[in-house]
């Protein structure tokens, strides 16, 4: 018989799947403030980055690629905290 | 000078780049090509939705109240369940596991199509309640941003079928998986737009 065992990806996944409950517990039950949009920006972006480098596995692979993705995934997220204050 | 197979075939990079130096591409340099115009694409439609939000702040207030949250909640789990999938895929055909590549090539196309259900149903529920593209400004980008996402999921999805097909076919191993690694960056991609899309439609108010 062969057991399940847990490595990195399982982790990553059951992160994501937690930031997502997370983000949507906010959105429903706190009142839309700046902090939550700031929040809810910053868990974006993490969840972004780890797609980047572990499922797209660009951590270890070519740089450029890397930043561009990485900067896309901070860029559109900073856009969200910048329009909680306008 | 580089003569790595990449550089001699397009000859679209400086003589002094090289794979070994910048690192190595996942996938195929055409895929990528495919991945930033689409990230292109769908950068457009997240900046008209701040223009939008900024000059119609109340129907972006509203909007997301009247959407259904659980199953936005429900199309996310599904969408990071199926990139988790593909990875797996890719773990798999590495160790030349061919069988538990395909069944979590299956996995990654079934969550697929478990989306576009999802999604179908949203529409219709929408519809239902009387909301369509010329209800609000709020509505007019979800549409564009939704309907958008929907076709890419249902095109890749065709695309995990191709690559199953191929696999069975023996065309993939642990030494040779480029093809499959390129449509698995082009669905970490999908997903990685909907991680963006999900917060701004359905959690901001």
């Amino acid at each position: 018989m062969t057991m399940f065992s847990f490595s990195k990806l399982e982790y990553l996944w059951l992160t994501l799947l937690a930031i997502i409950l997370f983000n949507t517990l906010l959105g429903e039950n706190v009142e839309s403030t700046a902090l939550v949009s700031i929040l809810v920006a910053l868990t974006v972006m993490y969840k972004g980055l780890i797609v980047i480098d572990h499922f797209m596995e660009l951590k270890d692979a070519n740089k450029y690629l890397r930043r561009m993705m990485r900067i896309y995934f901070i860029f559109f997220p900073s856009l969200i905290i910048l329009s909680a204050f306008f | 000078m580089d003569t790595s197979p990449i550089n001699s075939s397009l000859g679209i990079f400086p003589s002094s780049w090289s794979e070994k130096r910048a690192g190595r591409i996942p996938g195929n340099i055409p895929i990528w090509v495919g991945i930033l115009s689409e990230l292109t694409e769908f950068g457009i439609f997240f900046i008209a939705y701040f223009v939008a939000k900024y000059n119609y702040p109340e129907a972006f207030s509203e909007g997301p109240q009247s959407l259904s949250t659980i199953t936005g909640v429900a199309n996310t789990v599904v969408l990071i369940s199926s990139s988790y999938f593909m990875a797996k895929a890719m773990a798999n055909i590495r160790k030349n596991n061919l069988k538990g590549c395909e069944k979590f090539l299956w996995l990654a196309f079934f969550s697929g199509c478990l989306y576009l259900c999802f999604k179908t149903w949203e529409f219709h529920w929408n519809d239902v309640q009387g909301f369509s593209t010329n209800s609000s400004p709020f509505f007019t980008v979800y549409y564009y941003m939704t309907f958008n996402h929907f076709l890419h999921v249902g095109w890749a999805a065709c695309a995990i079928l191709w690559v199953i097909f191929r696999l069975k076919k023996g065309a993939y191993s642990a030494e040779n998986n480029s093809g499959m690694e390129a449509l698995a960056v082009y669905w970490h991609m999908i997903d990685l737009m909907w991680i963006l899309i999900f917060p701004l439609l359905y959690v901001l108010r």
